[in-house]
């Protein structure tokens, strides 16, 4: 696979939402306003890519029987940047996103691409991979966030943290509701992976025509 | 032998670095983050008594748990004393709510900010907003009242699906006013002294 390739597999047919399912705790809970799936996406990025590179530049060094936790303490190191930095820089959307920053330590994907990928690719691969997954997610993200936000309250890409208002479609009176509680979340997600499955799937069979 | 000392050896070896790569990590955000904390307070403290400009912990206060009240500042203008600032945690839906609530030396609700709260986005989170902040209710209330929202047969208008967000709110503001009412009253004693 040449870098290019390696970057859109991420981004497309390993899309880790939409195609391998994983990181599903933050896709649901954090989703209810573009700018907190942004930010969410932004961060994950930066600790996939990190980790990946320094696990595969590490790949011979660190023996099998302990890679595990190896790899833990290189995400969780990672994570621990972007918290402490968006705290210092972000206040407000480190505020919102709150314990799910921490939480990229648990993100499968990230754990999962250090196994799968890193750990058997050179750093030059590995950093394609870890920004190609990270644009995958980002975008996954901001899919969910676009649709929930918008028809949850009207308003879409409300940032008051960078002092934008946002975009009013339509009074906030009018916004369904459920779309912003957790089972808006689960709705939005399964209807779009349903749809981009389908779509892809339909691809894929005129392709073997 | 050699293979495990080996497994304690890579592993010391990646703890190490990753611990150094923290310890810069945080002596070069901490003052930055500390900086933003104080930052917020003091916005929160302002909001919550515009009239004033300095605030000054309150050192005598004793934080009970049942109240929620978790600090007191007083207000200044000068070396003029303008009312007493609350921080107040309550219980929301989600997560604590952590509110500034300013009483005026006169008794008077002056404000009311939230300085850090979890609720749900687009329900509960609108007790940031100045619809609900800002109603007539707040604006009216002194500490001579005892607050609650509409559905509690109060005066205070809850954000529609969010009672147990704007009754945390109530609480919050509640424990205030019940506080600033003995505080208030020793600090006209010793003002009445003093004259």
């Amino acid at each position: 696979m040449t870098k290019w390739q390696i970057f859109k597999n991420g981004v497309f047919n390993e899309n880790p939402i939409f195609r391998l399912v994983l990181g599903m705790c933050a896709t649901l809970a954090v989703t209810t306003a573009v700018v907190n799936g942004l930010g969410m996406g932004i961060a994950t990025t930066f600790v996939l890519t990190g980790s990946n590179v320094i696990i595969a530049l590490l790949r011979n060094f660190i023996p099998q029987e302990i890679r595990i936790p190896a790899y833990i303490v290189v995400i969780a190191t990672f994570t621990t940047i972007v918290d402490k930095t968006m705290a210092a820089i972000l206040p407000d959307l480190h505020q919102v996103l709150g314990i799910f920053i921490p939480l990229i330590v648990v993100n499968c994907i990230v754990l999962a691409r250090a196994e799968a990928f890193a750990s058997k690719h050179n750093a030059l691969e590995a950093t394609m991979d870890g920004l190609g997954m990270g644009l995958g997610f980002t975008l996954a993200l901001t899919m969910v966030c676009v649709i929930r936000e918008l028809l949850g309250t009207g308003t879409l890409l409300e940032a008051r943290d960078f002092g934008f208002a946002g975009f009013h479609l339509f009074p906030e009176d009018l916004g369904a509701k459920l779309l912003i509680l957790p089972p808006g979340a689960f709705i939005t997600l399964g209807l779009l992976m349903a749809g981009i499955n389908w779509f892809v799937g339909r691809r894929g069979e005129k392709k073997d025509d | 032998m050699a293979k495990e000392l080996r497994l304690v050896l890579v592993l010391t070896v990646i703890c190490v670095v990753s611990a150094a790569v923290l310890g810069l990590v945080n002596a070069l955000t901490a003052p930055a983050i500390k900086a933003q904390n104080e930052m917020a307070q003091q916005k929160a403290l302002q909001e919550a008594l515009p009239a004033a400009s300095q605030f000054r912990a309150e050192t005598s206060f004793q934080a009970e748990e049942s109240t929620g009240v978790v600090g007191v500042y007083r207000g200044y203008q000068g070396s003029q004393l303008e009312g007493l600032v609350f921080i107040v945690e309550q219980r929301g839906y989600a997560d604590v709510i952590r509110l500034a609530v300013g009483v005026t030396k006169d008794g008077n609700l002056a404000g009311l900010t939230v300085i850090s709260q979890a609720e749900t986005p687009g329900l509960g989170a609108k007790i940031t907003g100045e619809k609900f902040r800002a109603q007539k209710a707040f604006r009216d209330a002194t500490n001579q009242d005892q607050l609650a929202v509409t559905k509690d047969k109060g005066q205070v208008e809850a954000i529609t699906s969010a009672t147990v967000s704007s009754r945390a709110v109530v609480r919050g503001v509640n424990a205030a006013l019940a506080i600033s009412r003995s505080l208030l009253a020793g600090e006209a004693q010793i003002g009445g002294a003093a004259k």
